[in-house]
């Protein structure tokens, strides 16, 4: 993996090797997650890292992003006289589109960049190549733990971020707005669905999403020219090419699942 | 990174379980367990001639409380009524025979739902057996037509002519909608109907009988209103010195126009149906 990528003219044909390297980088760590288990305590830390630490910034978004919504769709609404759907709307909006994504676009933000810079800066002071030399396989302990991690992670945190944007949206609407409560709330469970909403909304697209972004994540790491200048620049093209990877992917699972 | 071992494994450990709680929080709380729990249930058939926009999974409700769910929607082969399978808590397993399903709509513009009137018989519906008595699903178009039209009768009692207009494809125009003459209405669609020999829709207009000049050489049009607007009746008036009477034909007619055959005759120059309304109006 540590092997550097030939030097491409095209853009086309230098994206292209890009995804191909990344998907054999995929295989690799796949093949990996039976020698990883011996590191099970590296796992837990990783897990702590990019999943407990992250829970602030997911909480505060997920408030701020379903009093927001609340607010805006409690303007619009009560054009129709409609507001008493307008926790329904956040509910089925937050759990289907903006909880998985928003929750993976700060997962790219706050776990992504520092596994890639964490792994690139491991890379630029050959603490890689080190373990190499002690036999300890690289793949195995660094990049599987940041991957499983990333994946039990991103779930979990979408679970707190969607909890998080309906308790806001019901500050803002209930408390603040004036709908009523058992409204706010019996129209809200009539048509949230728990299959199609949250096991395929919340659940399986956070997941899908948590593996595109660890996987970049620490893809990214892996192949980044060992200078301070590379670090910089795979940090940031984590962060761009998580985040097309999580809208782009967004569309073609909203598009199969729905 | 540099935090002792226990206080990162309970960190996680503090992380999982809030993580755990909020998607029980999710599950429970914002939405209804109901729709997808169903404790042992049995089947029971209805037969409908309508189910409207019903689907799979529609709640089946007794005096309003949810007791079941729609199961399934088929269409028997040759048959014209969709056979629709409820699957009901078997806890509600005293729904005498004589029972009456209904197709609801919840609201002006909510979903559908199945609603079970009981009756008065002493023999419960079994597992398996059928609900003979259905009400199907009334569009709400009919319904206006039906309260607009009463309206209009109300309006001119003994004071309209009836006149009929055979037309091959009368869209969606139904019972009540208006006549205009140069965009003023001067009548109301009396019925509309299929004519089993013609093969095409026989509509009776009912136009008020202050306008009785209207020459009988006129031409009847099934017009939109706007693009996605109700339908009706327009009349074109014609050049013949007789005027209409009482019971008497329109010859000349001109069909709905439907936007996909709009659409096709725009986008491929010519759409199947094209001959078949070419033919309009001359039988």
């Amino acid at each position: 993996m540590s092997a550097r990528m030939p030097p491409q003219r095209n853009v086309v044909t230098q994206s292209l090797a890009q995804i191909g390297a990344c998907g054999l980088f995929l295989l690799t760590l796949l093949a990996a997650i039976p020698r990883s288990f011996r590191y099970v305590r590296e796992t837990i830390r990783q897990l702590w890292f990019v999943g407990a630490m992250s829970l602030t910034i997911i909480m505060v978004c997920g408030l701020f992003v379903g009093m927001v919504l609340m607010l805006q769709l409690y303007h619009v609404l009560s054009i129709f006289g409609g507001t008493s759907a307008s926790g329904m709307v956040v509910a089925l909006s937050v759990y289907r589109e903006l909880g998985p994504v928003v929750t993976a676009l700060l997962f790219a933000g706050r776990a992504g960049t520092s596994i890639t810079a964490e792994i690139g800066l491991m890379r630029a002071t050959d603490q890689i190549s080190a373990m190499e030399m002690m036999a300890v396989d690289p793949i195995a302990y660094v990049a599987t733990p940041r991957f499983l991690a990333g994946l039990v992670a991103m779930p979990l945190l979408c679970c707190v971020f969607c909890a998080m944007a309906i308790f806001g949206g019901h500050l803002v609407g209930v408390t603040w707005l004036g709908i009523d409560n058992g409204t706010f709330w019996s129209n809200m469970t009539a048509v949230v669905d728990v299959h199609t909403d949250i096991v395929n909304g919340v659940l399986f697209k956070s997941l899908a999403f948590g593996a595109v972004v660890s996987l970049i994540a620490v893809f990214q790491g892996f192949t980044t020219p060992p200078t301070s200048e590379g670090v910089a620049y795979a940090t940031t093209r984590t962060v761009v090419a998580s985040s097309i990877a999580i809208l782009a992917l967004d569309f073609v699972l909203t598009a199969f699942l729905m | 990174m540099s935090q002792p071992r226990s206080s990162y494994a309970v960190g996680t450990g503090l992380f999982i379980v809030l993580g755990f709680a909020a998607l029980a929080y999710l599950a429970t709380q914002t939405s209804s367990v109901a729709n997808v729990h169903q404790g042992d249930s049995y089947t029971v058939e209805a037969e409908f001639t309508n189910i409207g926009q019903l689907k799979e999974r529609a709640p089946v409700k007794i005096a309003g409380v949810r007791v079941g769910q729609v199961q399934s929607i088929t269409l028997a082969p040759g048959q014209d009524v969709a056979d629709v399978k409820l699957s009901i808590d078997r806890r509600y397993d005293h729904i005498p025979q004589d029972s009456v399903a209904t197709i609801f709509t919840s609201g002006l513009l909510g979903d559908q739902y199945v609603g079970i009137d009981y009756g008065t018989a002493k023999q419960v519906v079994a597992a398996g057996g059928t609900l003979a008595r259905t009400k199907s699903s009334e569009p709400l178009e009919e319904m206006l037509g039906k309260f607009f039209g009463a309206g209009g009768v109300v309006d001119n009692v003994g004071g309209s002519y009836a006149v009929k207009a055979d037309f091959t494809n009368v869209g969606t125009l139904s019972v009540g909608a208006p006549v205009k003459m140069a965009g003023v209405v001067i009548g109301r669609v009396q019925s509309v109907r299929a004519d089993p020999v013609k093969l095409n829709a026989q509509v009776v207009l009912a136009i008020d009988k202050r306008y009785d000049a209207i020459p009988d050489d006129s031409a009847a049009a099934v017009f939109t209103s706007g693009l996605i607007g109700s339908q009706y009746v327009a009349i074109q008036p014609g050049g013949s010195p007789d005027a209409l009477k009482n019971g008497d034909e329109m010859v000349l007619t001109q069909s709905a126009m439907q936007l996909e055959d709009l659409i096709g005759k725009f986008l491929v120059n010519g759409s199947p149906s094209d001959k078949k309304d070419a033919g309009d109006g001359k039988k």
